[in-house]
C-alpha cells in the first residue's frame, strides 16, 4: 500500500486487515507500518459489549466525537479480539433515528393527563410533576406506617430495573430506594432472567454466582447444556468450545433441549426431551451414580450436607388461582436434613426406564449422559441459561444440576463445573452484586435480617430502622399491584418489561393504565414500556457515561464514556440522583425517624445520600487513559465530584465490612487499567475457582474445599421430585410453546431492532413448529397463523424450516418482536420459590387465519 | 447521503477447503481475502455502500460449505466518507441535482 496516497478508506481497511490478523494469529507484513505512518486517527479505548452477559471487551473508535468503528478487544481474555455480530453492529445502537432527546410527557392542553399526548417538556417540569406524584405517595405511605416497626413498613411507590444498570447506576437506585423512600418494592428485569440461578446458589452453597470461570471451557474434556443455545446466545463462548471440541482428543458435546437448535450442529449427544422432564433426567443421573457407586464419597463426607425440599409448591400464580389453592406447601421452600441413604431412596425411582418415559429420550442416549458424568476421568461443564431458569421448578432444577456435580465432586476445579450462564451484561455485576432486588441488600445481605440492615445503616450513615424489612414487591408482583391499584408511583429504567412480562394483557398493560398510578419510563429508545407510560425520560447509553458491569464469571470491567449523549438525554445515575434534589428529608421520613438523625433536618434526600461526606469526597478530575487522551465525565461534571468512584468505593465497603467474605473488589481505580478482574480480588489478585484450596485465598492449606458460604462450610445436596408443569397441552391447546430468542436480536430487541442489518435478518417473528404438525393444520411455510392460549393471540408467520426444528408437539416464538407480542399469549406461572416466569412452557394452539 | 461500511472477518474453514471457500469468497464483489493459513484462517474484508446488503452477505458467510464460523473483528462505518471520495465527475452530478 502505498503511504504516501493513503486515502481515510485505506486507513480503515488497513485497520480492519491488522484488526482480522491479528485475531487469526498470523502477521501481514508491512501492516503496522502503514498504520503508524497515517495522520489519520482513531481514538481507541476499551469497553464491555452492551449486549449480553458474556462480558466481551471491545474496542471502541472514536472520530470527531462519534463512534464510528469498533472491533474486538485483542487483549481480552473473554473474547480474545473475536466479537459476535451483535457486538459488530454495537456502535450503531447510539444513532438510531428515534433515539429519545427530550422529556416526554401526556398532556391536554397544557396539563398532565393521563389519557393525553406526549408532549416535549423541560427536564424541570417533568421532574416537577414526578416529584409531585411521589410526594402524594410518600405521604400517604407515612400515613399508613404510623407507629410501625421497620418490618412491617408498607410503600406505594416502586421501581423496576435492570441487568443493563451500570453498577453505579443500580447502586444509587438501590439506595434511593431502599433508604431514601424507604420501600423495598424495587426488582430488576433479571428476575425474568437471574433469579431461579440466585435462588439455586443460596440455597446450594450461601453465595451467588459460579464457583468456576471461562477457563473451564479449555480445561474441560465434555460439555453439556442443558437448556442453552448457546451457539445463538453465546457465540463467542461457543467458538471457545468449539475450539476445544475439535482439539481435544475424546472431547464431546452433549445438548439437551426440548427442540432443536444450532447448537445441535456441534452435540455427540443431542436430546430433544419433553418440557419439564429435566428434572426427571437429572434425578435419573443422580440415581445412576449412586446405583453404579460412582460418587466421592470422601468429598461428601468432607464437604456436602444431604437435605429435602418441601414438595407440591404451586406455580407462583395469584392466590386465588385454583392451582395455588390446591397446592399444599404453596411458596415454601424449606429444607430438612436427611442421611445420604434416604437421599439415594429419594432419587430410586428415577430408573433408565422412567426418565425415557417422562422424556421420551431414547435410553441409549439417557445413558450415554449418565455414564459422562458418573466417569471419574471426565471433566465435565455443564451450562445452562434460560431452560433451568424459567422454569417453575426453576431453583429446583439449578439444584438437581448441582447435586450431580457435587456427588461426584466435579465442581470447582479447572474443567469441572456446573456454570449458569447470564443475559444481560450486568444480571451478576449489578442486579445481583449490588442487589437491585426486591428482598437484596449490596454483597449478599437481605432486607430481612435485622443484622443485615443495620451493616447498610451503617454504612450508608442512616439512623437505626430506616431500611425497611418486609420483602418488597417482586417483578411479577408488581405488575399485579399497580393493576390492584397498591403500587402508583413507579419508575421504569433500562428495561422494556412491558413487552418483556409475561401475561400483558392481563396484568401489565392494565397497571400502566390504571389511573391511580403514575408511570415513568427512563429509555434511549420509544420502546413498548415507554409507550405506555405517563412520562419518559430520554436516557444516556453504554458509553455515552462512564460505567461498570460484571459479566457470568464474576468479572468486572469498567469504561470510560467515549461520546456525550445527544440532546437533553441523560444517564439513569444523573436521573437518579437530580430526582433526588427534590425531596426534602421531611417529605420522605416521619418525624421520629429524622428525630434520631437530626443533622438532616431541612437537607435533601442527595444531601443525604450522595452528598453524605464519603461518596462526594472523590474530587472532580480529568478521566484520562495510558495514552494520553482524555475523556469527558458528564455526571462529574453535573454534580462536581467523582460520583461513579464515590458510589463504587461505598459499595466497596459492603464486601469489606460485614460478616460475609468473598464477594471482595478491587479498588476503583484498578478496574479503568484492566480488563476485568474476576471477584473475590484480594491484594489485587482475582479468584478464578472459589471454594477451592489453591485458588481461593479464603480457603486454607490442608481443607481441600470449604463452601464457606454456609456456616459449617459444606454444599447443600437437595432432594427434589419431577413435579408437572403449570399446563400442559390438553384437546384444546394441543401444543406446548416455548419463547425464546435468536442469534440477531438481543432481549427485547429494543436497540437491535433499530439497527436496520440486524431487522432485516430476523425481520419478524416466526412460528417455528414441525412440518406435520403444520400439514395437520392445513399450514405451510410463509403462511399466516395464530397462536392462541386462553389468555390471548397473535398471528405469524409459519417457518417449517431453518435453524430451530421443533419436535411434533410443540412450536417456538422468539420474542423480540414488538409488533408480534408473544407475551399476551404466555402465562405469568413462576417458580413459587425463585418468582421467575417460566417463559418456556404453556399450552396454545395454532390456526389457520 | 452514501455510506460507506467495512468489517474485518475472521472465517474459519475446515482445513481441506480452505481454498474452495477462499475462491467462493473473492467472487463477492466488495469481498477481499487477505490472508489464508494453513489451518484454514482466512482474514477477510467486506465493503458495502448499503448497510443492508453488508450485513446480508455477514449471516450468509455461515451457510458457504466448508465454513465452520465467520467471527466480526473489525466494523467501521461513515457517512461522510464516500462523499469525499467520490470522483468529480459524480460530485458534479450530485450538485447539479441538488
Amino acid at each position: 500500500m502505498n503511504q504516501q496516497k493513503m486515502t481515510r478508506r485505506d486507513f480503515v481497511k488497513t485497520n480492519a486487515i491488522a484488526a482480522t490478523a491479528t485475531a487469526a494469529g498470523i502477521t501481514i507484513p508491512g501492516i503496522k507500518e502503514t498504520l503508524a505512518a497515517s495522520t489519520d486517527k482513531i481514538r481507541w479505548d476499551k469497553a464491555p459489549c452492551r449486549f449480553c452477559g458474556t462480558g466481551c471487551s471491545v474496542l471502541v473508535g472514536t472520530q470527531n466525537g462519534k463512534i464510528v468503528a469498533t472491533q474486538g478487544d485483542p487483549d481480552a481474555p473473554v473474547n480474545r479480539g473475536l466479537n459476535c455480530i451483535k457486538g459488530y453492529f454495537l456502535s450503531k445502537i447510539l444513532y438510531g433515528q428515534d433515539r429519545l432527546t427530550k422529556p416526554l410527557l401526556r398532556k391536554t392542553n397544557g396539563k398532565y393527563d393521563k389519557n393525553g399526548e406526549f408532549t416535549e417538556v423541560s427536564w424541570d417540569e417533568a421532574f416537577d410533576v414526578m416529584a409531585e406524584k411521589w410526594k402524594a405517595a410518600l405521604k400517604k405511605d407515612m400515613e399508613a406506617n404510623k407507629g410501625k416497626p421497620a418490618d412491617q413498613l408498607t410503600s406505594t411507590v416502586g421501581m423496576f430495573g435492570s441487568g443493563q444498570w451500570t453498577v453505579f447506576e443500580g447502586y444509587a437506585a438501590s439506595k434511593l430506594y431502599k433508604a431514601g423512600f424507604r420501600s423495598n418494592h424495587i426488582d430488576p428485569n433479571a428476575r425474568h432472567c437471574m433469579a431461579s440461578a440466585v435462588g439455586a446458589f443460596i440455597r446450594g452453597f450461601g453465595s451467588d454466582e459460579p464457583m468456576g470461570c471461562y477457563d473451564d471451557m479449555e480445561h474441560a474434556d465434555a460439555f453439556v447444556l442443558w437448556g442453552s443455545n448457546m451457539a445463538e446466545m453465546h457465540p463467542i463462548l461457543w467458538t471457545r468450545i468449539t475450539d476445544t471440541r475439535l482439539t481435544k482428543p475424546g472431547c464431546e458435546v452433549h445438548v439437551l433441549s426440548t427442540f432443536e437448535h444450532r447448537s445441535f450442529d456441534l452435540a455427540d449427544n443431542g436430546m430433544v426431551f419433553t418440557p419439564q422432564t429435566d428434572l426427571a433426567i437429572l434425578n435419573y443421573i443422580a440415581n445412576y451414580i449412586i446405583q453404579n457407586k460412582a460418587y466421592n464419597k470422601d468429598f461428601l463426607d468432607k464437604h456436602v450436607n444431604f437435605t429435602e425440599t418441601v414438595t407440591d409448591i404451586g406455580y407462583g400464580l395469584r392466590p386465588e388461582h385454583e392451582l395455588e389453592k390446591k397446592a399444599k406447601n404453596a411458596g415454601k421452600g424449606k429444607l430438612s436434613k436427611i442421611s445420604f441413604e434416604e437421599y439415594a431412596k429419594s432419587v430410586e425411582p428415577y430408573t433408565l426406564d422412567y426418565a425415557h418415559e417422562l422424556s421420551g429420550v431414547p435410553r441409549e442416549q439417557l445413558e450415554r449422559l449418565a455414564k459422562l458424568y458418573a466417569d471419574p476421568n471426565k471433566k465435565i461443564m455443564s451450562l445452562w441459561t434460560m431452560g433451568f431458569n424459567q422454569h417453575t421448578r426453576g431453583v429446583w432444577v439449578n439444584g438437581l444440576m448441582y447435586n450431580v456435580h457435587l456427588l461426584t465432586g466435579k465442581i470447582s476445579q479447572p474443567g469441572n463445573g456446573p456454570f449458569s450462564l447470564t443475559g444481560q451484561p450486568s444480571a451478576c455485576g449489578t442486579a445481583r452484586e449490588v442487589g437491585t432486588f426486591a428482598h437484596r441488600l449490596p454483597a449478599d445481605y437481605v432486607v430481612k435480617k435485622k443484622a443485615h440492615r443495620d451493616l447498610a445503616e451503617k454504612i450508608w450513615q442512616l439512623p437505626e430502622g430506616t431500611i425497611p424489612g418486609k420483602v418488597g414487591y417482586h417483578a411479577v408482583l408488581q405488575n399485579r399491584m399497580l393493576k390492584d391499584g397498591k403500587l402508583n408511583a413507579y419508575w421504569v429504567m433500562c428495561n422494556n418489561n412491558m413487552q418483556a412480562a409475561p401475561n400483558m394483557n392481563e396484568e401489565g398493560l392494565p397497571g400502566y393504565r390504571n389511573p391511580a398510578n403514575f408511570i415513568v419510563v427512563s429509555d434511549p429508545y420509544p420502546t413498548v414500556t415507554a409507550m405506555a407510560a405517563d412520562l419518559i425520560l430520554p436516557t444516556a447509553m453504554w458509553t455515552e457515561k462512564e460505567g461498570a458491569y460484571g459479566n457470568a464469571e464474576r468479572r468486572t470491567q469498567f469504561w470510560r464514556q467515549q461520546v456525550n449523549a445527544p440532546g437533553e438525554a441523560r444517564s439513569d445515575l444523573w436521573q437518579l440522583m437530580e430526582f433526588s434534589k427534590r425531596f426534602k428529608m421531611e417529605e420522605v421520613w416521619p418525624e421520629e425517624l429524622l428525630a434520631e438523625a437530626p443533622e438532616y433536618k431541612g437537607k435533601t434526600l442527595f444531601n443525604v445520600l450522595y452528598e453524605n461526606g464519603f461518596v462526594n469526597q472523590y474530587k472532580k478530575q480529568t478521566v484520562t487513559d495510558d495514552r494520553g487522551n482524555t475523556y469527558a465525565n458528564s455526571e462529574m461534571d453535573a454534580f462536581g465530584f467523582y460520583v461513579q468512584k464515590g458510589l463504587f468505593e461505598e459499595y466497596r465497603r459492603f464486601q469489606f465490612e460485614g460478616p460475609k467474605r468473598g464477594h471482595e473488589l478491587a479498588d476503583f481505580d484498578t478496574y479503568h487499567k484492566t480488563r476485568g478482574l474476576r471477584w473475590p480480588v484480594i491484594d489485587g489478585k482475582e479468584t478464578l475457582w472459589r471454594y477451592a484450596e489453591g485458588y481461593d485465598p479464603f480457603v486454607a492449606k490442608g481443607e481441600g474445599f470449604k463452601f464457606y458460604g454456609k456456616a459449617d462450610g459444606r454444599a447443600n445436596i437437595i432432594a427434589a421430585p419431577y413435579e408437572p408443569p403449570a399446563e400442559s397441552p390438553d384437546a384444546e391447546y394441543d401444543l406446548w410453546l416455548s419463547t425464546g430468542r435468536v442469534l440477531e436480536h438481543w432481549h427485547s430487541g429494543s436497540m437491535t431492532r433499530r439497527v436496520p442489518e440486524l431487522y432485516r435478518a430476523f425481520p419478524d417473528a416466526v412460528i417455528f413448529m414441525h412440518p406435520e404438525d403444520a400439514k395437520k393444520r392445513g399450514l405451510r411455510r410463509g403462511m399466516a397463523a395464530k397462536v392462541v392460549s386462553r389468555r390471548g393471540e397473535i398471528e405469524a408467520m409459519v417457518e417449517t424450516r431453518g435453524r430451530n426444528r421443533p419436535p411434533e408437539g410443540l412450536v417456538f416464538v422468539p420474542w423480540f418482536d414488538a409488533g408480534r407480542l408473544i407475551n399476551k399469549v404466555t402465562l405469568d406461572a413462576t417458580d413459587p420459590l425463585s418468582k421467575e416466569t417460566d417463559y418456556k412452557k404453556c399450552a396454545v394452539k395454532i390456526v389457520r387465519v | 447521503m452514501s455510506e460507506y461500511n467495512l468489517c474485518g472477518v475472521l472465517v474459519h474453514a475446515q482445513q481441506n477447503n480452505r481454498l474452495d471457500v477462499q475462491q467462493h469468497l473473492q467472487q463477492q464483489q466488495g469481498t477481499e481475502v487477505h490472508a489464508v493459513t494453513e489451518e484454514g484462517r482466512l482474514v477477510v474484508t467486506m465493503e458495502d455502500k448499503s448497510r443492508k446488503q453488508l450485513a446480508d452477505r455477514i449471516m450468509k458467510l455461515n451457510q458457504i460449505e466448508g465454513v465452520l464460523s465467520a467471527s466480526m473483528i473489525f466494523q467501521y462505518s461513515d457517512d461522510e466518507l464516500s462523499e469525499q471520495e467520490t470522483p468529480i465527475t459524480n460530485l458534479s452530478e450530485e450538485r447539479m441535482s441538488a
